[in-house]
């Protein structure tokens, strides 16, 4: 992938309040079992999702992927985008052959110029659960960073 | 669960961070970065012939951590910074240590520092967590 040119700084503030289509995303269990699988663990009791789906469903639920989230922020490259944070919060626990109810928008998106002259602009995407009973079931937000180096080699 | 501060949490341990997990995930997650399956794909980045674990999976090991210890039902809250790369073959511990108890609707939550050792790196992962610890959550 070649590296884009950093985009005008109006355009990665008009971002904010970008709304994704929603949806709904049901865990299946081989699903489950899988990515439980690979933390290193064995699956949870109960049907239980484990947290670390915390990523990828909210995102897929949405109707959204992780390629579109780097498309919106115009990410120079693959390889580009730094994680500030992760923030996942459980209302309470996930299960499988569950129908959540996805909704999802950008909350914060601006440019930030280190002294150093690195350049980056900081994009805050907020993805909330509900359970078919359309009580909240969990939040995710995830904030990154997509590295500008064309900012810091034009300095 | 008798938990105070200072507390720590028992550790986790992933002897070997392993890249065909990482491929499992990287269809999972539906995330089309090479630098998860593809280790010529790092060289750029220091990183030469290994692959870099996805974010969810290096937290992982601090949930399983804190499921040990509290419960599958446990976790209320979750929140992690990623100040280095988990590297495939990595060896890393996942710690945790009490820092607060507070209760909140009937339940005793504690509040969790937590972080990914590696011995050659230091810490690799670290954040927070917020924990039930009494009982089912």
């Amino acid at each position: 992938m070649e590296n884009r040119p950093m985009p005008p700084v109006e355009e990665i503030r008009a971002l904010v309040g970008h709304q994704f289509p929603g949806g709904t995303y049901t865990i299946q269990h081989w699903e489950n079992f899988l990515l439980t699988e690979c933390t290193g663990t064995t699956p949870l009791p109960n049907g239980q999702v484990h947290p670390a789906a915390m990523f990828h469903v909210p995102i897929l639920g949405a109707n959204t992927t992780i390629g579109e989230m780097f498309e919106l922020g115009q990410a120079e490259n693959d390889a580009s985008i730094g994680i500030e944070s992760y923030d996942w919060e459980l209302f309470k626990p996930l299960y499988e052959d569950v129908a959540y109810d996805i909704s999802a928008r950008i909350s914060e998106a601006d440019r930030v110029i280190q002294d150093d002259g690195r350049t980056y602009d900081r994009i805050q995407f907020i993805f909330t659960l509900k359970d078919p009973e359309g009580e909240n079931a969990a939040r995710s937000t995830v904030t990154w960073h997509y590295n500008r180096s064309r900012a810091l080699m034009e300095k | 669960m008798d938990v105070k501060v200072g507390d720590m949490v028992p550790e986790w341990d992933m002897p070997s961070v392993r890249r065909e997990r990482m491929r499992t995930m990287a269809a999972i997650l539906r995330d089309p970065n090479p630098v998860h399956w593809d280790d010529t794909s790092t060289t750029r980045y220091g990183f030469e012939g290994k692959t870099i674990n996805q974010g969810p999976l290096g937290l992982s090991y601090m949930v399983n951590m804190l499921h040990e210890w509290a419960g599958p039902t446990s976790i209320r809250r979750f929140i992690m910074t990623f100040p280095q790369a988990v590297l495939s073959e990595d060896h890393v511990v996942a710690k945790g240590e009490v820092t607060g108890i507070r209760e909140e609707n009937g339940k005793t939550i504690a509040e969790v520092d937590i972080w990914l050792h590696n011995d050659e790196r230091g810490t690799l992962l670290k954040g927070s967590a917020e924990v039930c610890v009494s009982g089912e959550a």
